[in-house]
Parts: structure tokens; C-alpha cells; sequence
């Protein structure tokens, strides 16, 4: 299917205003995580070992790791897709196919689709398609290859054969560091008074602190006032 | 300037979408200069291909006209038919071997995705459909990204074959040990004698056992002796998809004399034929074809020819008529030297008693075994330590702490009782009757072996026994698996289902 536009048509240029506020390995707090950052990074920046594999429960930063590396690759110019394999699992297989022309692949919550006897076929044959062709590729799972319950030993035994990390969930003063990190890089300036408040008032996933971090944040921007205890327990209702 | 206006633009789409968006849609499009004014963006497949153009073309086609004007007048959206640029490979990629993986049937293939209901040649189809088809060649490379020129062999008719070897897989590279020393020995055979020694030679085994080290090694051998010869190397899911797409565009004439006109064809995991019958009927073909020519065939798969279910009885039939070897898993010795091997290939200093420790703790395949030294490695370069058996253990606590469940005394039992149909509470049980006892044997052996458990914790978790039990059945059993073939597999088979 070819798509052609012949006519243009200029009108104005949508602003973009927001920050944007993309999951990067630099506002990524490693935590107990750090090897594990240091080898997404290597592979998504084409780095000798060419398949990566990370596990932990949700919340425990996989999802941010695989968009990261995606980042970090187009940084050096290698081409990238990441593929949210729950979001995708309806639309089979084929969904996998051609992947080996890019340089990084990133499948995220391979879990999903484990069990599956297609997917796992597919998955087994783009695993030998992107070793084969040296493109790199990261899985997040929410359990270990050897607890996925795959049922292709073929699958399985690939799975085993990267490096395989643990994604260890950060405790209070790691999120309190997380949610000062992240708020740096919106340059906000976040106390620790002021991160501690929100975390012991906030549902604790580091996703749904990020997203009051959000709100604070544009609520900051239209109020012209600094982020502090009063402003959070202003906007937030608290 | 289409380049350049697509940077421009892409930084527009990274900000107006979610980042998943972008990076699931958008970043993988590779963006091309099309000519007089036109942009051709090409996606990795069909998927990406119809989602783009349903949810983001046509604000794609607005941002280029509002930073570009009228520098670009076309946009055209295809699906990306060419392999990976070279640049990306591994420095060690050698000369000849990295196959450059085009899979131009696999994304042209028919199946279009459940949601989109349009489907029509994309213009690399129609390019290709009034081109002769070699399988797996001649696929027009999209733009820049040209394609890796790899070791092919002109054979007349202007057929080039590519090899698809991995020159890392080598007989030089390859750890010899009793689990797999047939299976060398009838690859050295069929390296010196091709096409007369074992034809075909059918490589049988688990996963991660070295078939496919193996069959590369034979074919590299060959090609040393003979740097003309015509080798092709494949995964039997490529040779389908070669078939799909040379049907497709009627052109299954130069996918047989492709095929046909190798001097040795080596085809991976030939379980994957299973169920896919027009791919066996020309695989017979082909396979009768060769033989009768005297070209080598080799084959791997992970069972017994006739074990293959959804595969023809004569292509079944037809695998024994040369010489079927097996692999199996690795003994503890074989495992230390492979560890010893891997670890001198990426130039680290392992010693004897850690190679031990880890091939102690992961006896289920090489995959997973050059996965944990990876893993131990990486820790070793991140904190500059020394490799000793105590950093090992603390590299890979989580994958041991996962081993040490699987194989408790208590899940031993489970799996012993299962495996032979009777109840857990047997093994603990007074009985002695023979279908109680040899379980229970078997069992104590195989704690003995897989646990770091004392004699007398051992007899304990068996009903209070006495360590001399244990003993005496561990001697047992190790002199019936010399003797009695039943116990034998039975205990390959225990092993293999408490380490994997």
C-alpha cells in the first residue's frame, strides 16, 4: 500500500507547551538496579552483548528501562521500536515480523503472551531472525525466563541466554530520591520535606507519584509558585 | 532536505505524543529521500505500516508541510524490505558468517493484520513480483542501508548463494564430552566426506546442547576445504517463508533450482515443518533432489525423526536413511570446560573451583549456562572485583535462590512420585515392595546429587532412614544406570525435569 500526499497545506504550527517528561536512563533512579541500567544502556548504544532480558513486579521500572534504551538509541542513531506485547497480544504474531531491520527491539511485558503457543513460535523465530541479523533486543517480564511458564523449551533456553536482572523496587528513600530526580529534571526544585510529603500521602507506585508530579508541576506553571508543602496540599487537596 | 525535514519534524511528534506512542510507531519508521520531492518512510512491517497510516500519517503530512512548505510534496509509506545496515553488527561479526537476515517474505506476507481491513501490495511487492525470485536474495535493499556483502557462490544462472554461517561456531570452538562426542565425531566425518559419509546426517537433541554449533562447524569445515563450495545455512522457518513468498509470486521454479543447485544444505529445527504440509512436499523434493545428486544434507531437531508429530511418514523414513545422532546434556565435566572455554573467549580469568561452583549449580543447557557466566562476568567488570566462587554466588543469588526451590528435597519427592505414579507419602512409607523401593532409591540418589544435604538429612526427609539407606541406594542406582536402561532414562529423564 503506497500513501501519497501530492497537496500541502500549511497552517499553524501547533505549540508543543508542556515539558515533556520521556523516561530517559539519565532521570531513571537506579536504586539497587545500577548494572542493570549500565547493560540496557550498553545494548541499546550497541554494545557486545546483544540481549538483555530484566524482571520484576509492575511498578519495578522495566517499562521505563525499555523506553529509555529507545531514547538512548536514537541518541547514537540506532533505530529503535518498543512493543507493549499486552497492548498488542490480539493482533498475533505478525506483529513481530520484519523487526530484524531495526537496530534495537525492546518487548515489553513478554509475559503476556507467554503460554501462547503462536506467539511463543513467533517469538522463538524473531529471536533467531534478530541474533542472526546483530540487532539487539530487550524483554521486561514480570518473572524470570525459568517462571514465564513457556512452553517451547526452544523459547525458553533463549530466554536464559542474555543477561538476566532482577529489577529490585526502590524502598521510601529511594522513591523520595526518585521523585527528587525526576522533579529535577522538570527543573523543579523539590525539598526532601516536600517529596516525603507527597510519598506518604500518594498511592506508592513510582507511576502514580510521577503523575502527581505531573499535576504539581503544571499547576506551578499556570500559578507561578514554587512547589512546596502549602502549594501540594493546595493543589492536590490534601 | 526530505531528511532533514523528517528530524525536524520527528521532534514535533515526539512532543505532540505520548512516548509510547512515539516510540512504538514513530521511531521505528526509517525515513528516506524518495526524489523530486518526496519522503518515503518505511516501517518494519505491515502492522506498523496500516497503524501509522491510520492514526498518524496525516499529521505526519501536516507538520512536513508546515516546516517544509512545499519542499516536499509526497509522502509515501511502505514497508522496509532490506536486512539491517552493516554498521550495526558486532565488531567480531565475521567476514563471511553473520547472516544478514532480509525477510522479504516475511514482510510481505499474506497475513495481514486482524484489524486492517485493506490490503494491497505495497510497491516493494509489486517491484518484486515482476523480478525472478531466488529465495533469500535479490531482495532490493531500501536506500542507504545497503545490504552486507557476505560469502555467496555463483553457481550457474546467476544464482548466489549465501551461506548464512556463523564462523563463531567452529569445531575448534566447539567442547568435546561424552554427551555429544558421536554427534562430533559424524560431523568430522561428513566435513571430510560430504555427500558420501552420512547423508543426510540428522542431529537430534534438547535445546541448548550444540546441534546448531555443530552443523555450522561442519559447513565451515567444508568451505575451508572447498572456498567455493555452495553452502547454505537455515532455519526451516526460512525456508518456509522463502517457499510462501516464492508461491506467491508464481515463482516456485527458481525457488527449487535455489534450493537444488547447493553442494551441502543444512537446515535448523526441522520440527517447525510439523503441520505445514505444501513446505514437506517441497522439502521432499528438494530432500530427494540432493540426495540423489550426492549434495549433503544436515538436519537438526529436538526429537527422534519419528517422534515428529504432523510430519510425514516418508520425510520421517526418509531422515534415517543416513546416520541419526543425538546430543545430550553436558556432564558436570564437559559443563566446567565450556565454562572455562567462554570465559577465556571473552579474555576473563576463571578459576577451576568457581567454573565448578556455577556448572555444579546449572546442569540444564549451555544457554543457560553461558547466561549465568555473562551475568557473573558483567559483575565483575561493574565493580572491578576479582571472579571467586563467593562473588559468584552473590552474582547470581536470584537465579540460585530459583534452583534452590526447584530442587528441595521435598520437590524431588514430588517429581519422583509423579514421574513414577505413586504417592509422596510411599517414599516416606515402610514399604519395600519394588515398585516403592526403586522410586524411593532413585529419589535419594538424586537428592544426594542435586542438594547440598547430609546423608543423614537426607535419610530423615525419607521417613527417619538410616544414612548407610542412602548410601547404599545411591550405590544402587549408579550401578543400575550402568546396567539397566530403564533406570537410565528414567534418571536423565528426573534430571531433566528438576533443572529446567
Amino acid at each position: 500500500m503506497t500513501d501519497t500526499v501530492t497537496k500541502a497545506h500549511p497552517h499553524q504550527l501547533a505549540l508543543s507547551v508542556g515539558l515533556r517528561d520521556d523516561a530517559t536512563l539519565s532521570n531513571f533512579y537506579p536504586g539497587d538496579n545500577a548494572l542493570a541500567v549500565v547493560a540496557v544502556r550498553a545494548a541499546a548504544e550497541g554494545g557486545d552483548e546483544h540481549f538483555v532480558f530484566v524482571w520484576g513486579p509492575s511498578g519495578s521500572g522495566g517499562t521505563h528501562l525499555l523506553q529509555a534504551a529507545c531514547h538512548a538509541a536514537a541518541a547514537v542513531g540506532r533505530q529503535s521500536l518498543y512493543l507493549p506485547l499486552d497492548q498488542v497480544v490480539a493482533y498475533g504474531p505478525q506483529v513481530l515480523e520484519g523487526l530484524e531491520s531495526l537496530e534495537l527491539v525492546c518487548l515489553d511485558h513478554l509475559h503476556a503472551v507467554a503460554g501462547d503457543a503462536d506467539w511463543e513460535e513467533g517469538l522463538f523465530h524473531l529471536f533467531n531472525r534478530l541474533r542472526d541479523a546483530g540487532c539487539a533486543l530487550l524483554v521486561a517480564a514480570d518473572a524470570p525466563p525459568r517462571r514465564l511458564r513457556i512452553r517451547l523449551p526452544d523459547l525458553a533456553s533463549r530466554l536464559s541466554w542474555g543477561l538476566v536482572f532482577q529489577l529490585h523496587g526502590l524502598d521510601d528513600a529511594g522513591k523520595v530520591q526518585a521523585l527528587q530526580l525526576r522533579a529535577h529534571a522538570r527543573g523543579i526544585q523539590l525539598s526532601e520535606e516536600a517529596a516525603l510529603y507527597i510519598l506518604h500521602r500518594s498511592p506508592r507506585q513510582m507511576s502514580a507519584l510521577f503523575a502527581l508530579l505531573e499535576r504539581l508541576d503544571s499547576a506551578s506553571l499556570s500559578a507561578k509558585r514554587r512547589v512546596t508543602i502549602p502549594f501540594i496540599k493546595e493543589t492536590l487537596g490534601w | 532536505m526530505a531528511i532533514e525535514l523528517w528530524q525536524t519534524c520527528l521532534g514535533y511528534l515526539q512532543e505532540e505524543f505520548p512516548s509510547q506512542q512515539f516510540n512504538t510507531w514513530i521511531r521505528p519508521l526509517k525515513a528516506e529521500s524518495g526524489g523530486d520531492r518526496q519522503l518515503r518512510l518505511l516501517a518494519p512491517n505491515r502492522f506498523v505500516m496500516d497503524w501509522v497510516s491510520d492514526k498518524y500519517l496525516q499529521r505526519i503530512r501536516e507538520l512536513l508541510a508546515e516546516v517544509g512548505g512545499d519542499r516536499v510534496t509526497e509522502v509515501v509509506l511502505e514497508v522496509r524490505t532490506g536486512a539491517a545496515s552493516s554498521a550495526r553488527r558486532p565488531a567480531r561479526t565475521p567476514q563471511r558468517a553473520r547472516p544478514a537476515s532480509t525477510s522479504p517474505a516475511r514482510t510481505s506476507a499474506p497475513r495481514a493484520p486482524s484489524r486492517v481491513e485493506r490490503v494491497q501490495p505495497s510497491a516493494d511487492q509489486l517491484r518484486q513480483a515482476s523480478e525472478p525470485v531466488q529465495p533469500d536474495m535479490l531482495m532490493k535493499e531500501s536506500g542507504a542501508s545497503a545490504k552486507k556483502k557476505e560469502r555467496q557462490a555463483d553457481v550457474e544462472g546467476g544464482i548466489r548463494h549465501q551461506t548464512h554461517l556463523n564462523n563463531l561456531f567452529t569445531f575448534e570452538t566447539f567442547v568435546q564430552g561424552k554427551s555429544n562426542q558421536l554427534a562430533l565425531a559424524a560431523a568430522q566425518q561428513v566435513a571430510e566426506n560430504p555427500g558420501s559419509s552420512y547423508n543426510p546426517l540428522f542431529i537430534y537433541g534438547g535445546v541448548g546442547l550444540g546441534k546448531t554449533h555443530l552443523m555450522h562447524a561442519v559447513g565451515a569445515a567444508m568451505l575451508e576445504r572447498n572456498p567455493n563450495a555452495k553452502i547454505v545455512y537455515l532455519h526451516s522457518e526460512r525456508f518456509v517463508a522463502d517457499m510462501v513468498k516464492a508461491l506467491q509470486l508464481n515463482a516456485i521454479n527458481d525457488f527449487k533450482r535455489y534450493y537444488r543447485t547447493v553442494d551441502a544444505l543444512l537446515i535448523d529445527d526441522i520440527q517447525f515443518f510439523a503441520g505445514k504440509d505444501r513446505s514437506q512436499e517441497e522439502f521432499f523434493h528438494t530432500f530427494n533432489a540432493l540426495l540423489e545428486g550426492g549434495q549433503q544434507m544436515i538436519l537438526t531437531c529436538d526429537r527422534y525423526p519419528k517422534e515428529i508429530s504432523g510430519l510425514e511418514d516418508r520425510l520421517k523414513s526418509r531422515f534415517g536413511w543416513g546416520l541419526t545422532v543425538a546430543v545430550e546434556p553436558p556432564e558436570l565435566e564437559t559443563r566446567v570446560a565450556i565454562l572455562m572455554k567462554k570465559a577465556e573467549e571473552a579474555r576473563v580469568r576463571l578459576p577451576h573451583d568457581a567454573a565448578f561452583f556455577i556448572a555444579q549449580k546449572i546442569r540444564s543447557n549451555v544457554r543457560e549456562l553461558e547466561g549465568a557466566l555473562k551475568r557473573v562476568i558483567a559483575n565483575a567488570h561493574f565493580t572491578g572485583s576479582r571472579i571467586t566462587t563467593e562473588f559468584i554466588r552473590e552474582s547470581l543469588k536470584d537465579l540460585l535462590a530459583l534452583q534452590d526451590k526447584l530442587v528441595s528435597i521435598d520437590n524431588i519427592q514430588r517429581v519422583v512420585a509423579e514421574y513414577y505414579k505413586i504417592k509422596v507419602a510411599d517414599l516416606h512409607s515402610k514399604r519395600r515392595s519394588r515398585s516403592v523401593a526403586r522410586p524411593r532409591q532413585v529419589a535419594m540418589a538424586l537428592s544426594k546429587e542435586l542438594t547440598n544435604h547430609s546423608l543423614p538429612e537426607i535419610g530423615n526427609a525419607f521417613g527417619g532412614r538410616d544414612h548407610t539407606t542412602v548410601l547404599h541406594a545411591c550405590r544402587k542406582v549408579a550401578e543400575l544406570r550402568e546396567t539397566d536402561t530403564d533406570i537410565r532414562e528414567d534418571y536423565k529423564n528426573l534430571l531433566r525435569l528438576l533443572s529446567s
